[in-house]
């Protein structure tokens, strides 16, 4: 998702040069932040609740993604207070708006900082958690990130933050998995050439060459062209058993019509950046039978029902995509501080990196990169005009 | 390259080249008549998809989504964005004819952000389906394949270019419209109503860059607001290799781009990455080495 907009990836570059200016500044304030907050700690340490922060874009575009992300993380703590807390605190949240913009995201994270909460889930645009990494870093805050999967996350880490969500190039395992179980041996890898897309191309390009299979061709088209029609001849002539598109929806939904209005027979393939509606809007009967590298949305988890179910009843409207992860990453956390036995940070961040949980949307272990060990990221077909799981 | 794969690029390339050609006509009727290189053409044509889209959403209750959907959405999308191309004219382009070249060439510019920023607003930048029951049936010749659809629409678009070519040599109008081109106020001083040609020009180029619009939306099955800027660019160079201003050299230009197009990312050793480069790389050296195209006339400097 977080990638799904190739807006936002133009922009990024952007945006990063100018956080760069703005951090040594906010550096600074930021430290008074938190010498206040910490001062203001231990005069209400009487108090002793655990104080949870929740970081997700409440206003803008994802806002509905956002709301989800604060309902399911919530649903999750209300359930474990239920039961009387954890290690005998009961645990409060707070939640600030990121608006998926990372000068928003910048102010609140010193928001959360200068509260003086024990940890933090969220974030859900890559562009927005870059720039936080940092300050929740300094600060020594344990920092579970639930959507955004950039590996530009993974590089800017200190350490106490967790990438729960797959990054993208684990798409390419799930890929090379996918292509050998239906038996393609030559393929064709197709992309946009952005960054997004191309490196996700040459990624799984590799991986499938040192699983011992062919890359047929490897084509290229312009964002925003209409006519794939050259592509698509030498994608037939190069005789691929199926073809891998790692762009977005709107490209692949006219790639996937002219692959077979061109009677192209073989598999198609698309990556997560085409999980959206308006592919199977415009594809229509073209696309049936397609495969999608899904993250883990809540609609294709089959053990996920009861969860739906329960959150539509609390909350009067239905999951969405990342409600069963935001889930699963709050109890998460309550099962690090759990078996930290407080609500020390540095032994919540070691309890994090020995997880061994297993959620709705699947296992939570961490490599040593804080990265998820198996990817998240599951094969779907689409069928009858709906995604739905093998 | 086999033969195979020679004939499909070749269908291809008339393909796409059909839908430049299209374009590429109103880009150099325009420009022949006041010399103004109209870069909201290419958002004319998007915005010829969007109207096909409504009507056809709209008859499609009672005609279906076949073919007769598809005419009426051509017919009534071409009268109106035909209409729009006129008041885009007389609002934004005719104050500003006596004004110095760049003055005008700022303002297509800003129309062409009119319309599109319009239509983001309007579609929050959503890619809407044109969802035809047109199918995949055609003929096959060895292993390429080539439906009805694609054969009407390069059929539609000789005729509609045949059409245009015709009314320009052939009636009062289109002898006016080429009066025009070629001396603005000896035209007035003769007696034509040059305000009148000028709008019909640029009714007739629009409409055009719609019935391209609706076709393309049609075929391809996806309508969205960015889809003009490609294809005004591609469209621009079409008109420059056959020779801007020229209605023939137009169609020539269109279907010449198609083609380099087509075989251009089939070369070996060549991938489809570099297709954009073969294209504006042939806009370049023809506007070095050959300004006036492959069929225009050198214009001579009036003193």
């Amino acid at each position: 998702m977080h990638f799904g907009h190739a807006a936002w990836m133009r922009q990024q570059g952007k945006w990063r040069e100018l956080m760069v200016v703005s951090f040594k500044r906010l550096a600074k304030r930021l430290a008074c932040a938190t010498a206040l907050a910490g001062l203001a700690m231990t005069t209400m340490a009487a108090a002793a609740d655990i104080k949870i922060g929740i970081v997700a874009p409440m206003t803008g575009q994802l806002a509905s993604e956002g709301q989800d992300m604060e309902n399911a993380v919530k649903m999750a703590i209300d359930a474990v207070n239920a039961k009387g807390g954890v290690n005998g605190d009961k645990i409060i949240t707070t939640t600030a708006d990121d608006a998926c913009d990372p000068q928003q995201a910048v102010t609140a994270g010193s928001k959360l900082v200068s509260e003086g909460v024990t940890a933090i889930v969220g974030g859900y645009c890559s562009g927005a958690v870059l720039p936080t990494l940092k300050i929740y870093g300094d600060a020594g805050i344990p920092f579970v990130i639930i959507g955004a999967n950039s590996t530009k996350l993974v590089a800017a880490n200190q350490g106490n933050a967790f990438l729960a969500n797959s990054t993208g190039d684990m798409q390419a395992t799930t890929a090379v998995e996918l292509f050998k179980k239906n038996g393609y041996k030559k393929i064709a890898v197709v992309d946009e050439g952005d960054a997004y897309s191309s490196d996700l191309a040459k990624l799984t390009a590799e991986a499938f060459k040192s699983a011992g299979g062919e890359i047929a061709a490897k084509e290229t088209t312009t964002a925003g062209e209409q006519d794939y029609s050259a592509v698509v001849t030498k994608i037939k002539s190069s005789g691929a058993d199926a073809v891998f598109w790692t762009a977005y929806h709107a490209g692949g939904a006219l790639l996937t019509k002219q692959l077979r209005q061109a009677g192209f027979q073989g598999g198609i393939v698309l990556g997560d950046g085409n999980n959206s509606p308006e592919y199977l809007e415009i594809a229509g009967s073209a696309g049936e039978g397609v495969y999608l590298l899904s993250p883990p949305t809540v609609d294709l988890l089959s053990g996920a029902a009861d969860f739906k179910a329960k959150y539509k009843e609390t909350y009067g409207r239905d999951a969405g995509a990342y409600a069963a992860l935001s889930h699963d990453v709050g109890d998460l956390i309550v099962d690090a501080i759990t078996r930290a036995k407080s609500a020390d940070q540095k032994a919540i961040i070691e309890a994090l990196k020995a997880s061994d949980f297993k959620g709705l949307a699947g296992e939570i272990k961490f490599t040593d990169k804080n990265t998820l060990q198996t990817s998240n990221f599951r094969p779907v077909i689409a069928k009858g005009g709906k995604w739905v799981a093998e | 390259m086999t033969l195979d794969l020679l004939i499909q690029q070749l269908v291809n390339g008339l393909i796409v080249g059909s839908f430049y050609a299209l374009i590429a006509l109103g880009y150099s009727m325009v420009f022949g008549v006041i010399k103004l290189l109209n870069f909201a053409h290419g958002d004319i044509y998007m915005n010829g998809a969007f109207v096909g889209l409504i009507v056809f959403s709209f008859v499609g209750i009672w005609v279906g989504n076949g073919w007769l959907g598809v005419v009426c959405a051509l017919l009534v999308s071409m009268l109106a964005v035909g209409l729009l191309g006129v008041i885009i004219e007389r609002f934004a382009y005719r104050p500003m004819r006596n004004a110095p070249r760049l003055s005008i060439l700022i303002t297509a510019l800003g129309a062409s952000m009119v319309l599109n920023g319009t239509a983001l607003a309007l579609t929050g930048g959503r890619h809407y389906a044109f969802n035809t029951d047109l199918g995949f049936a055609g003929v096959d010749i060895s292993t390429v394949h080539i439906t009805y659809t694609q054969m009407v629409l390069v059929a539609a678009s000789i005729a509609l270019m045949a059409g245009m070519q015709a009314f320009v040599s052939r009636t009062m109008y289109g002898k006016a419209m080429r009066a025009v081109s070629i001396d603005m106020g000896a035209s007035r001083l003769m007696g034509i109503d040059v305000d009148r040609v000028i709008a019909l020009t640029f009714f007739m180029g629009s409409a055009l860059a719609a019935g391209g619009g609706v076709m393309a939306g049609a075929y391809y099955g996806s309508v969205h607001f960015f889809m003009g800027f490609i294809m005004g660019l591609k469209a621009f160079t079409a008109a420059v290799i056959g020779g801007i201003g020229s209605v023939p050299g137009a169609m020539l230009g269109g279907l010449l781009l198609g083609l380099l197009e087509a075989f251009g990312s089939s070369l070996p050793f060549v991938g489809s990455e570099w297709r954009d480069v073969f294209v504006f790389g042939t806009l370049i050296l023809f506007l070095v080495f050959k300004p006036t195209g492959l069929l225009g006339r050198s214009v001579v400097e009036r003193v």
